[in-house]
């Protein structure tokens, strides 16, 4: 799986948590997931245990801390595929 | 980070008897608060904190900036206190409520605070929760909300909960969590501060949760253990109250 379809299924699977769904139309690697597309930082975890299913990956909790962006959640999954 | 903390710690401690006694006295007096059956309250506390001396975190529901303050005063006096220092938590406010000018800085550095910003930066989250990790593995005593803020609904909110408390938890083996139910008998939902002349109500449960789930999902069955048995305390005492 190249990084660009990663990266189509990362946003597939933000997108009902998106509040700001203008972002999504511009949603680049640089997005910041929390302030660009309005993420509840409360419901980040929802989000990681879709990442998690969707990939049939595991995320700990330690890897989270470094997903800011869109890009670092791609380079994140990439990296465990 | 030993030395980032001893410093906080005994500076805290050398000035406690002046802090504690200030905002004891500011909510007795000033404010005119009550803890319902405070006695009772504070022999449960100990009664719990010598079953074990496994690390403790303690956890509660979050309803006024000031809860941190009426949970340590229900719990012990300024004198138990700063005779184990040890078991006077250490407290995680959101910053942007106290960093606003250096007197306030002062006050959270001396009151055994780390400030957090929620909402920030993961890694900065990140390193806040390392940070109360540390400290729980260290013998000291910690305290989180587990919804994070302060409750917009006036009910412990489960969908709100932040899983930094299972983080912590799980991070820290044999963890227990003393699970702490206070609310003021005129307070209907949140607010800065409870209303004068109020009442308090204090229950103490302490759970040891566990959870064979691995990385982000035990965080989370970690976490929900906490607020369940939050949202259990505040159960009954509503039920008590019908």
């Amino acid at each position: 799986m190249d990084q660009s379809e990663v990266m189509e299924r990362v946003v597939k699977i933000l997108t009902p948590w998106v509040k700001d769904e203008a972002a999504l139309g511009q949603v680049s690697m640089e997005t910041n997931i929390l302030e660009d597309l309005k993420v509840n930082s409360a419901r980040l975890v929802d989000v990681v245990i879709a990442f998690e299913d969707d990939f049939d990956i595991e995320i700990a909790d330690e890897d989270v801390d470094q997903v800011n962006t869109v890009g670092d959640a791609v380079n994140l999954i990439s990296g465990k595929l | 980070m030993v030395r980032r903390h001893t410093l906080q710690r005994v500076v805290s401690m050398i000035t406690s008897p002046f802090w504690l006694g200030f905002t004891i006295i500011a909510m007795r007096v000033y404010y005119r608060y009550r803890i319902a059956d405070l006695t009772a309250v504070r022999q449960q506390y100990r009664r719990i904190r010598a079953q074990s001396d496994a690390p403790m975190l303690v956890c509660a529901n979050h309803l006024t900036l000031v809860d941190s303050f009426i949970i340590a005063w229900a719990l012990g006096s300024g004198l138990y206190w700063f005779r184990h220092p040890r078991e006077l938590a250490w407290n995680t406010p959101e910053s942007t409520n106290f960093e606003t000018s250096w007197p306030l800085r002062l006050l959270i550095f001396v009151t055994k605070c780390i400030p957090i910003t929620r909402g920030g930066p993961r890694e900065d989250i990140g390193e806040v929760l390392e940070r109360v990790k540390y400290l729980l593995s260290s013998g000291e005593t910690a305290l989180l909300f587990p919804e994070a803020g302060r409750s917009r609904s006036g009910r412990v909110e489960e969908d709100a909960a932040a899983w930094g408390v299972g983080r912590v938890v799980g991070a820290v083996p044999g963890c227990r969590v003393l699970c702490v139910y206070m609310r003021g008998r005129e307070q209907e939902t949140w607010s800065d501060f409870p209303a004068k002349g109020d009442t308090m109500d204090v229950s103490l449960v302490c759970i040891e949760p566990k959870s064979d789930a691995k990385g982000v999902r035990r965080s989370v069955d970690l976490a929900r253990q906490v607020t369940g048995q939050l949202l259990r305390m505040e159960e009954e005492y509503f039920d008590d109250r019908k």
